[in-house]
């Protein structure tokens, strides 16, 4: 009983990625980010679902790039470190089993480099990453 | 009848025999401990979290002056038949909302204020409040004020504004 009572205990901090300071990235989200994704990440008409599906684009270098990339993220004015680490606090949060391989944090130099060069069409290019994912995890099964 | 009276007495006795006076007692005791005993556990404590402190308060939310207004712009639905909270019967909360943080002079903090619009009725018109602390130019378009934020909703018709506490604002200390 101890021991499950300790584990209870544990996972409230399991579930949020190592480095991140959980209340500074919650208040960055909220400031950047829930007006439009709502506050569990679920988005609003064409604002894209986050919640259970944005670890979906982490299986491939290109889907990991666009989380940085999508213009929400690119020209957002939170600076590099706290970018990386409001993506790093998204990803612990909101993919749930949408997150299926092991999850490298963002760092904030990672995130400087690829936000200067933001998607200027996204509705397209996020279909394309997103059909070339479902493909590459259709093959994998069949192996 | 006399077989009846037999029935029923075999079956109290069996009853009686066979369960504990005090289960009843145990049981319910111990759902009522149990049950005092889900705040304690962490699941539910880590979810109180998520929802932000309620503020000590003051002032009136149906005055442009109060302290959850500092970035508004539009008419306050705790004139139109909402409140700062909730929107008038009739019209749909906007769940595309604008942003911003408000300092509570109650206890000096800032907290994350949400100003979700009310939609699908025309302009309420009463208590129009303009104040625009923080406010930015549209081209930081999740900053400004001046756009239509009736966004997620039926209807694109705004009617008026709420001002709901999400959050305490992160300071460094």
């Amino acid at each position: 009983m101890k021991g499950v009572l300790a584990l209870c205990l544990l996972l409230p901090v399991a579930a949020v990625a190592e480095g991140v300071n959980a209340s500074r990235a919650q208040f960055n989200y909220q400031m950047s980010c829930q007006g439009c994704h709502a506050p569990d990440g679920s988005g609003a008409n064409s604002v894209p679902r986050m919640k259970d599906q944005v670890g979906m684009f982490l299986n491939t270098r290109e889907g990991r790039d666009y989380l940085v990339r999508v213009p929400g993220s690119a020209v957002s004015a939170l600076g590099d470190a706290e970018l990386a680490e409001v993506l790093n606090w998204i990803v612990a949060e909101f993919a749930g089993d949408s997150l299926t391989v092991a999850f490298e944090p963002y760092t904030g130099q990672e995130v400087g480099l690829l936000r200067q060069q933001p998607l200027n069409e996204v509705v397209h290019y996020r279909a394309q990453l997103i059909t070339e994912i479902v493909s590459a995890n259709l093959g994998d099964q069949k192996e | 009848m006399k077989l009846l009276d037999k029935v029923f007495e075999q079956k109290s006795r069996q009853l009686a025999q066979h369960s504990s006076r005090r289960g009843l007692l145990k049981t319910l005791g111990g759902r009522l401990v149990g049950a005092g005993a889900i705040p304690l556990l962490p699941v539910a404590r880590a979810s109180a979290a998520d929802s932000p402190a309620r503020p000590a308060e003051q002032g009136d939310p149906a005055s442009c002056d109060y302290w959850r207004y500092c970035a508004i712009d539009g008419f306050l639905c705790s004139c139109c038949g909402g409140s700062e909270n909730t929107c008038p019967p009739g019209t749909e909360m906007s769940p595309v909302t604008w942003i911003g943080t408000c300092r509570n002079p109650a206890d000096g903090r800032n907290y994350v204020i949400s100003y979700n619009d009310c939609c699908g009725k025309s302009s309420c018109g009463a208590c129009l409040c303009q104040r625009d602390e923080g406010d930015r130019p549209p081209y930081r378009p999740d900053k400004t004020n001046d756009i239509n934020w009736c966004l997620g909703t039926s209807s694109a018709t705004y009617h008026c504004s709420t001002a709901i506490v999400v959050g305490v604002a992160f300071e460094d200390q």
